[in-house]
């Protein structure tokens, strides 16, 4: 009887929570739309055009690129329409570089509610790599308006842009991953800010946005180019747009790419928790 | 054979829980690693870590404390500055946790230790509203409801839709104050915000706890204005370099603390 008794008090101690859980899920998910509302209102807060610049802010990259590499450098061999190639290389590498650079400060610039309320600290990375994935979405839109403009110029509409859908999680998982690293890491030590600014603009000349990979002549640079894991989220993107469905192989490597860093992010977040509210 | 809770069992289980015991403490301890030199640049630390120069002083903050509360009660938290009370009322809270002993808490918690954490200065009132209250973990449809009486409390009605980067020292604390009381929580853990604004306006704030208090709310509160204690808690306890001086009834505790504060 009394054994009884004790599984079933460890069974309602499990419901509640269960309970406590869940609550704590509803209230997690409020404050990130919040945050994400917020932050997507702050970025053009006081701007004449508003929202409308987080169309237009890709838009005016990919002229200017658009103008350099076609007119000054020469395009090479590019099976695509240029300022479409350009765009989408832009606002692709764009979706990571705007996650992780907003995300690297938050654990510091959320100090006050960090240290004087109970919001899971989970919500902060993740709310700005959701805001920087729905900018992902305006930029959707000029991508597409430039493609309607170019239709003259060969550049045709396939079904397979409907599985951006199945691309999107997994760069999710990606950024959020990376985020997750570098604001734990920012915590402790703030050089890293000045370091990983250094390296997103390697980062972002060894991504083909503006060039092909194949236009490289030395083959071990190709290979060794490969090891970018942008440049895969980024072919499969513009396959994409051809009309071409990735092979399952670039499935996998996709998320495999997602996942695993995601489970990296986690690791280094959880462990180092403890030390946030101490070093912030 | 399937597992079914009978209802006589479900009786005898809440026989052996006490309900009424909202926060338990129990022999609670949290000590703060401080480097001996502030490191925070990685050069410096990996070289100190390889010359393993890196040096820990341990300082208790708080140190072995029990303390309960049942529902209905009210605990003042005294003592002199750097003693552990906001510590100890943040390990409570949940924001940190304890590295010996364990708190158990039940019911609906809110912790009001600093008014409108989370504020976003450029942002206007009404938006403030919403996003606080998000961050206490109310919906925008929950929030629409309260919206109206957070405002009529403030007295904010003309400001609403100016950013809060122009309202007044005064004013920010309004807004937080109202929006914070505007929750109907089992425990309220109040550090040193208990009245704000000018004379009327803390006339007002002290009259809507009172409010809370007799729907039952039961309040951990942090303070130095000893009138407030013992206008409010039953209980106090005075922590001494985060330790426990003195526990019983709030008269008995103020004015022992008070003839130790004479001496110094």
């Amino acid at each position: 009887m009394t054994e009884r008794v004790n599984r079933m008090a460890q069974n309602i101690i499990a419901k509640r929570q269960i309970k406590a859980n869940a609550l704590q899920f509803k209230k997690s998910v409020v404050i990130m739309w919040a945050m994400v509302k917020k932050n997507i209102k702050n970025q053009y807060r006081r701007s004449v055009l508003g929202i409308l610049w987080t169309v237009l802010n890709p838009l005016l990259t990919m002229l200017v690129m658009a103008f350099v590499f076609a007119n000054i450098f020469g395009r090479g061999n590019i099976n695509m329409d240029y300022p479409v190639y350009i765009l989408s290389g832009t606002i692709v590498f764009g979706l990571m570089r705007t996650a992780t650079v907003t995300a690297l400060p938050c654990m510091v610039n959320n100090h006050d509610l960090l240290t004087k309320t109970r919001v899971p600290y989970f919500v902060f990375p993740a709310s700005n790599v959701v805001s920087s994935l729905v900018n992902f979405g305006f930029s959707l839109i000029a991508l597409i308006a430039v493609m309607l403009i170019r239709l003259p110029h060969g550049v045709e509409f396939h079904w397979t842009l409907v599985m951006i859908l199945a691309w999107l999680p997994a760069i999710f998982l990606f950024s959020l991953g990376l985020s997750l690293v570098l604001c734990s890491v920012y915590v402790r030590f703030r050089d890293i800010k000045h370091l990983y600014n250094v390296f997103l603009t390697l980062w972002y000349y060894i991504t083909p946005v503006f060039y092909s990979i194949t236009q490289l002549e030395d083959p071990t640079v190709q290979k060794v180019l490969v090891i970018n894991p942008m440049l895969h989220y980024l072919e499969y993107f513009r396959s994409l747009i051809l009309g071409v469905v990735p092979s399952w192989q670039t499935h996998v490597l996709i998320y495999a790419i997602g996942i695993v860093t995601m489970l990296l992010g986690w690791l280094v977040f959880k462990t180092q928790r403890k030390s946030f509210i101490i070093y912030i | 054979m399937e597992e079914r809770v009978l209802p006589e069992e479900i009786e005898s289980l809440s026989f052996q829980e006490d309900k009424d015991l909202l926060v338990d403490v129990h022999d609670v301890s949290i000590k703060f690693r401080m480097p001996t030199e502030k490191i925070d640049n990685l050069k410096e630390f990996a070289i100190k870590f390889l010359k393993r120069q890196i040096k820990y002083d341990d300082f208790w903050a708080v140190k072995n404390v029990s303390l309960q509360v049942r529902r209905g009660e009210s605990l003042a938290l005294i003592g002199r500055n750097g003693a552990g009370k906001s510590t100890l009322l943040r390990m409570i809270a949940g924001i940190l946790e304890p590295n010996e002993g364990y708190i158990e808490t039940k019911g609906n918690m809110v912790p009001l230790l600093k008014l409108g954490a989370g504020f976003d200065m450029n942002a206007t009132g009404r938006e403030n509203v919403f996003l606080n209250g998000a961050m206490l973990g109310f919906s925008r449809k929950e929030m629409t409801e309260k919206y109206d009486s957070i405002v009529e409390f403030s007295e904010l009605q003309k400001f609403m839709n100016v950013p809060l980067k122009n309202y007044s020292q005064g004013m920010l604390s309004r807004l937080g104050f109202s929006i914070a009381v505007d929750v109907h929580p089992d425990i309220l853990l109040v550090d040193e915000i208990l009245g704000v604004g000018d004379i009327p306006f803390q006339k007002k704030c002290s009259n809507k706890i009172h409010e809370l208090k007799d729907e039952g709310a039961t309040f951990i509160v942090v303070s130095h204005s000893m009138s407030a204690i013992k206008d409010l808690c039953n209980k106090a306890i005075w922590l001494k370099e985060g330790s426990v001086v003195m526990n019983g009834t709030t008269d008995d505790v103020v004015a022992a603390y008070l003839k130790e504060c004479n001496t110094l």
